[in-house]
């Protein structure tokens, strides 16, 4: 398939699920899709996967800062020379996201990742051991946070 | 008693010195580098520039090394290793800090899981900068390092000369 | 740590560590006997804080930071950089100096599977293949240094461009050190493919069909030696590799022999490539002028560096400072795979299988816990024990 089959199928895929999204082109090889219902987005996932578009490239987590008061998470799947953004936006604090570690065995390490960085919860996750913040790490500090102080772990107990 | 002794001491000290200083076995430890610097320092044993030559010679514990050469600007993950090696070397011991990373953090100076280079965590006897420091330039700092345990007059040279061998592709280029 | 490696009787550690120190294996294995039964990789050695780091530094002083994320693969880390900024600047670097990148991203690729395959001969014991190969090396470092002015951190990118130019002495030694280096190559290739003792350890060895290496994500030759047609530089060609296309290298077996030649035979795509980028150098102006403030926006971009895929993902907000930096390297998708691979393999095999996937990793100082399920002991080892046990396993088996 070229890009244009490519991006012609994916808007196929998505346009199942137009009463969850909002579809916009940034770059003529991108395609992106705001998903609004979070509990959406793991069926999307699945339908990318189930047509050959799944390769899960990257995801990407986002602090849009305490005015706005949200985080967004993206996923990129780029089939080819295409890349469908898949993008959520859960609130700064005690947000979640679902899991895509079943579907895509390889999300797993993006997932762990995202959460030790910005303290975003992934429901269904099992493995959410640290991966590259060493263990003695204290908790609740998410160091890709806008409001990050690196003087706090200073102030931690015995040492990081 | 006394004055025997201490003149054996001194030609045990002597010969000791002889030996590592002619011989010392190296430690490589990298820290969280980019491993730009651990490359170089690989490259050292190889044939163009063949540090073994002058009987520096690499090992993999701690125990049996005179000298650590260290890269990196020490992550918090790799921090504990790194005292734990020192540690474990016995006296006497010395550290290499190579790179710009080791001597200060390099670019990652400030960053939020960095200590900010090796002396921060064990101390350092000699500095060779470079982003990477070139493998003439570690060869350099590791025989100064030596020569400093020397008596004046019997020291290393630090240039080498490019050994006979060497095919012609590789140094004409 | 996973509750299925968590010891339950703690008996005789063995090797250099002192028993009361609990440090955690960087590698975990349980093992049946010789079997690995699960493996678990812990990372965060080498974990910096860059792309926190990159929120405070300006977008130039970003390009010097990039540089250092990896000093093998350096180039690509900044060419990726450099291609993310300018697509949000909407700028496009003049054609000779996107032809200047993929000359040196060509070179650089050259010298990282030379160091590759060098390291690799080690893993199984073969010195002199080590020395041979990284004395060899040193002709294509000579040729890079030659051209930037380093042998490692070539700092060849500048927003918009290239820092320097080729003359015609240059470009003479460049074909010349490619010719040497070509002949090489088949060497190497030839002891690959021949040498029995090599394919003791690599012929039928860590097998990831195709299915697998898709499922688990695996990029770059990796998953080309799994038949997987992954290769940026075709499927999705960028910079000067649209007006110079590569040809894919793919093997079917899937195994560690096919891995090695996947990586061999792409070199000589890079040779022919340099090779045709020298005849045919476009003419022109090696800068294009890209503003201080880097309009807001968001740009994705994915490059083809010697490990595999490489993505970078940048978000500006007007100021002259970055957003949002995100890199996601290639070592960490094939990282998973192989660690899964590794189960149902000898401990012996580890080491090679790990140097199959060419780890963008300092190898020299991993400690491995191996704990045996049915004896129930538990010991450390180094990396070096753990390579002396796959070497000293294969020789017995020879005899």
């Amino acid at each position: 398939m070229n890009s244009q089959e490519i991006l012609t199928l994916a808007e196929a895929i998505v346009g199942a699920w137009d009463w969850a999204t909002e579809v916009s082109h940034p770059r003529p090889n991108q395609i992106d899709v705001k998903v609004t219902h979070l509990n959406e987005l793991v069926p999307i996932v699945v339908g990318l996967r189930v047509k050959r578009l799944g390769y899960l490239c990257a995801i990407v987590g986002l602090d849009l800062g305490p005015e706005v008061n949200e985080m967004e998470v993206l996923y990129h799947f780029c089939p080819g020379d295409v890349v469908i953004g898949l993008r959520v936006r859960i609130p700064r604090q005690g947000g979640a996201v679902p899991s895509l570690s079943e579907v895509i065995p390889s999300a797993e390490v993006f997932e762990r990742e995202l959460h030790e960085m910005f303290g975003i919860e992934i429901t269904g996750l099992r493995n959410t051991e640290r991966l590259y913040l060493p263990e003695r790490w204290p908790e609740g500090v998410y160091p890709l946070r806008k409001d990050f102080d690196p003087a706090s772990l200073a102030a931690h107990e015995g040492g990081v | 008693m006394e004055p025997k002794k201490n003149v054996w001491d001194e030609v045990v000290k002597g010969l000791k010195t002889w030996a590592r200083v002619n011989s010392p076995w190296v430690l490589h430890f990298n820290s969280g580098s980019c491993n730009g610097c651990d490359i170089e320092i690989l490259s050292t044993l190889t044939p163009r520039y063949d540090m073994e030559r002058m009987g520096v010679k690499l090992q993999a514990s701690p125990r049996h090394a005179d000298i650590l050469l260290a890269t990196g600007a020490v992550t918090r993950q790799a921090r504990e290793r790194l005292v734990r090696i020192y540690e474990q070397m016995h006296e006497p011991k010395f550290v290499i800090a190579i790179g710009s990373c080791a001597i200060s953090g390099g670019v990652f100076e400030g960053c939020y899981n960095v200590m900010g280079g090796i002396d921060q965590v064990i101390p350092v006897n000699a500095y060779i900068p470079g982003c990477p420091p070139r493998p003439e330039a570690i060869i350099y700092g590791v025989v100064k390092l030596l020569n400093s345990l020397l008596p004046a007059g019997s020291q290393i040279p630090a240039a080498l000369p490019v050994p006979e061998n060497t095919p012609e592709e590789v140094t004409t280029l | 740590m996973p509750e299925n490696l968590a010891p339950k009787r703690f008996t005789i550690p063995i090797g250099p560590q002192h028993p009361a120190l609990k440090e955690p294996g960087h590698f975990q294995f349980t093992v049946d006997g010789e079997v690995v039964t699960s493996a678990y990789v812990r990372l965060g050695y080498a974990h910096r804080g860059i792309e926190k780091a990159a929120e405070e530094r300006t977008w130039i002083q970003n390009l010097y930071l990039i540089e250092r994320i990896c000093g093998i693969c350096s180039h690509i880390h900044a060419m990726a950089y450099c291609l993310a900024v300018e697509s949000l600047a909407n700028v496009e670097a003049p054609p000779r100096a996107q032809a200047i990148r993929v000359l040196v991203a060509e070179l650089e690729r050259i010298h990282s599977h030379f160091l590759w395959i060098g390291v690799s001969a080690h893993e199984a014991g073969f010195e002199t293949l080590f020395m041979y190969s990284w004395r060899d090396r040193e002709t294509v470092m000579d040729l890079l240094e030659g051209l930037t002015g380093n042998r490692v951190n070539y700092s060849a990118n500048l927003l918009g461009g290239v820092k320097f130019d080729l003359d015609q002495a240059q470009m003479d030694s460049i074909r010349k050190g490619v010719d040497f280096l070509e002949e090489r190559t088949h060497h190497y290739l030839d002891v690959i493919m021949h040498d029995s003792t090599f394919l003791q350890r690599t012929r039928g060895i860590g097998v990831m069909t195709t299915a697998q290496a898709e499922v688990m994500g695996a990029v770059g030759p990796t998953a080309r030696a799994s038949n997987v047609k992954r290769d940026l530089r075709v499927e999705a060609p960028y910079s000067a590799y649209k007006t110079f296309p590569v040809q894919m290298a793919l093997d079917t077996r899937g195994d560690l022999e096919a891995r090695f030649e996947v990586r061999l035979n792409e070199l000589f795509e890079s040779f022919r490539l340099i090779r045709q980028i020298l005849d045919n150098l476009p003419e022109g102006p090696l800068v294009a002028r890209i503003p201080r403030r880097i309009p807001a926006g968001e740009a994705v971009v994915r490059l083809e560096a010697p490990r595999g895929e490489v993505y970078y993902f940048v978000k500006g907000n007007g100021s002259d400072k970055p957003e949002r930096l995100k890199v996601r390297t290639p070592t960490i998708c094939n990282l998973t795979s192989v660690i899964r691979l590794a189960v149902g393999h000898q401990l012996a095999d580890v080491p090679m299988i790990l140097a199959g996937i060419d780890p963008c990793f300092s190898c020299n100082d991993r400690m491995v816990q191996v704990r045996d399920a049915a004896t129930d002991s538990q010991k450390m080892l180094t990396w070096e024990q753990l390579r002396q046990h796959g070497i000293d396993f294969y020789r017995s088996k020879a005899k």
